[in-house]
């Protein structure tokens, strides 16, 4: 799994928390371009992507990395609520969307429908 | 020289040859006449026209010597030995340049017919001339004309006796003609005040001039050697035309004429002048369409027009385009700059600022009211632009800062509390300390949607209204016939008219529903929201409602609340969105 988000402290926890759940996470990434470059370089299953990054949005990320055969998934996070983006994150291609705040094992494996670590 | 100045040396030079070409044309013709007094009234009519449009522009005087010349040496140049040249020379050359003189001496000194009754003696005058023209040119028989060695085509009717008749009527007509003419002049003369009359005396002396002229028509002939008295007075006549341009130049040029404009003007401004028709007036009087009048700021540097927006003084010397600015002061302040074409008499244009310093003086004062609340409204619109940025940037930093944070606390509690499972107490304890922080996120998240959706940032205005109608208590219906992005602070306003007419509906209207219509039509978005409640809504109690007819009307749109007979209430909003 790679973690892509600007926040360390959430990065850190973030980690602690699907470690704990049983995931492999194998690397993070601060921003866009370099989310984009580590998931090309690692070919991680899950991407769990922050919409909001410093240089490119999460959306771009997606249209540049997932969507497709061989590609990794991808879990849209954000600290805003679902409904704060419309019908954006339908149409995205990513594979569903979790609040930061309700981020668990249990969520993550809800949204990613049995694809668990 | 100017540029303008070129063009009027240039089309002298084509004019003069259009004059000496034809002469040349007609000697190699051998028409038996004195082809010097022939061009000389052309040459006159063609040196005041040049003058005239040089002195004073924006005068058709000058352009309609400038015509004459064109038709009446057409004659000339129909002894050509081409196809339709003759045909046209002795239609149109023959016909028109009388209509055309009419129509100076009628419209002397402004190039203007004032009354109904000029305009339609002129009409009458050109459409006879006109027809009579076209007739003999469909018609034209070179034996009608006396040439049996003409090289032509055939015109597509040829009848000699339809010819003669025209040019037979067309002498008929032609004394109605001049009495209709001498109609409007009489009438004219007793229209005008003494002064004016006075003014107008190279009028009177073209008028008598030209009418001796038509008298000595009868008796004149330009060939020599079959009539040698009507020879001369043919050569009396041709002299006596050269006069009639000159005698309307002088006119035009002379000082009493320009005082006359300033008298007109001043008649003028006796009425009140609706806003900005004083430089009209100006521009009238003087001649000069061009003219700009440009107000001086009230303690301010900067010019403004009469509508308060900013008009630059040209720079001194500014290339082709130049221009004269004469300045209007008042006790050693500058009052008003008026701009206008370097060939105007500087003399005539100081007057006219003199008679009219009243009228600029008032004019400067509604102009600067004008410029000042064009500021506020642009002050205003400012602060509504800089508010909203405001917003955005509050909406943001609680995004990046306290939702973040707040969410990786809750991340933490989490852990702790999966961690902690086996201590009921603690377990409890941090179990509710996640509800808690849950609430707060969700205030918050509320809190930083009432400043700025991000919605709206993100997907644009359908979009964030579609979640407004989502999250709404009352069932509320959708309709946008765009889908396009609009500039953010309208984006901004049209959101918030739609969140707080909502709001409203939900709070105080008991309604059983909503409907939003968003449209976009030639520039202007429209918003409205009806709801099918008790109605009542009124935009000058509630403070919600009035501050968004503020926010509305800083972005120069309108704000409306109606309560329709029917029941139910309805808010529209309409913002001008540039496209």
């Amino acid at each position: 799994m790679l973690i892509v988000d600007d926040h360390p402290g959430f990065r850190a926890q973030a980690r602690a928390l699907l470690v704990a759940a049983g995931y492999e996470v194998v690397g993070e990434a601060a921003d866009g371009e370099s989310g984009v470059r580590v998931a090309r370089d690692l070919v991680p299953d899950v991407v769990l992507l922050d919409i909001h990054l410093p240089d490119i949005t999460g959306f771009e990320v997606v249209e540049r990395v997932g969507g497709g055969p061989g590609r990794p998934v991808i879990v849209l996070i954000s600290s805003r609520d679902a409904s704060d983006y419309g019908r954006r994150i339908e149409r995205s291609g990513a594979r569903g969307f979790i609040g930061k705040a309700d981020l668990s094992a249990r969520t993550l494996a809800a949204v990613l429908g049995g694809a668990g670590p | 020289m100017t540029r303008r100045r070129w063009w009027l040396l240039a089309l002298g030079i084509v004019l003069l040859g259009w004059i000496l070409g034809g002469e040349w044309v007609s000697i190699h013709a051998h028409v038996p006449e004195n082809h010097f007094i022939d061009a000389l009234p052309g040459l006159s009519f063609l040196l005041a026209g040049i003058v005239a449009l040089d002195q004073r522009p924006g005068n058709r005087i000058g352009w309609l010597m400038i015509a004459y010349v064109v038709v009446s040496y057409l004659g000339n140049w129909g002894n050509l030995q081409v196809p339709v040249a003759p045909a046209i020379g002795s239609s149109i050359g023959q016909q028109l340049g009388g209509a055309i003189l009419a129509h100076i001496a009628l419209s002397y000194p402004t190039g203007r017919l004032r009354t109904r009754f000029e305009r339609a003696v002129i009409g009458i005058i050109y459409g006879v001339s006109s027809l009579t023209s076209l007739v003999i040119l469909l018609a034209f028989d070179p034996r009608a004309a006396g040439c049996t060695r003409c090289a032509w085509e055939p015109a597509p009717f040829p009848s000699r006796t339809t010819v003669m008749t025209a040019n037979l009527v067309a002498q008929r007509l032609d004394f109605i003609l001049v009495l209709l003419f001498l109609a409007a002049v009489w009438l004219r003369w007793r229209r005008v005040t003494p002064a004016e009359r006075r003014a107008l005396a190279p009028l009177w002396v073209a008028v008598g001039v030209v009418c001796l002229v038509d008298l000595l028509g009868a008796f004149a002939s330009p060939f020599p050697v079959r009539q040698p008295f009507a020879y001369l007075v043919w050569e009396l006549q041709s002299v006596l035309y050269v006069s009639v341009p000159l005698i309307f130049l002088w006119g035009l040029l002379s000082a009493r004429l320009a005082r006359s404009a300033v008298g007109d003007l001043m008649i003028e401004l006796d009425k009140p002048l609706p806003p900005g028709q004083l430089r009209a007036c100006l521009a009238r009087a003087l001649g000069d369409p061009s003219l700009v009048v440009a107000y001086a700021r009230d303690g301010l540097d900067g010019w403004v027009d009469a509508d308060g927006q900013p008009r630059p003084l040209p720079e001194p010397g500014s290339g082709q385009q130049a221009r004269t600015v004469t300045m209007v002061e008042r006790d050693g302040q500058p009052l008003a700059a008026l701009i206008h074409d370097p060939a105007l008499d500087q003399r005539l244009v100081c007057a006219a600022a003199a008679a009219a310093g009243m009228m600029i003086a008032n004019e400067r004062l509604q102009a600067e009211v004008r410029a000042q609340l064009e500021e506020v409204r642009a002050s205003r619109q400012r602060i509504v632009e800089a508010g909203d940025a405001e917003r955005r940037r509050v909406e943001r930093n609680i995004h990046d800062g306290a939702q973040q944070r707040m969410a990786t606390l809750a991340l933490s509690l989490a852990m702790l509390r999966d961690r902690v499972a086996g201590d009921p107490a603690i377990a409890a304890c941090l179990d509710q300390a996640a509800a808690e922080l849950k609430q707060a996120i969700a205030e918050l998240r509320e809190l930083a949607r009432g400043i700025h959706p991000a919605i709206l940032t993100e997907e644009g205005l359908p979009a964030a209204v579609e979640a407004l109608a989502d999250r709404s208590a009352l069932p509320v219906r959708v309709h946008a016939d765009f889908n396009e992005r609009l500039p953010g602070p309208i984006e901004a306003i049209a959101y918030f008219v739609v969140a707080e007419a909502l709001a409203n509906v939900t709070k105080y209207a008991g309604a059983s529903g909503a409907v939003v219509d968003l449209s976009r039509r030639n520039g202007t978005l429209r918003v409205e929201v009806t709801d099918d409640g008790i109605g009542g809504a009124d935009a000058a109690r509630g403070s919600g409602l009035r501050g968004l007819e503020d926010r509305v009307s800083a972005v120069r749109g309108s704000f409306r609340v109606e309560n329709p007979p029917g029941g139910g209430a309805r808010v529209r909003a309409e913002i001008p969105c540039d496209g």
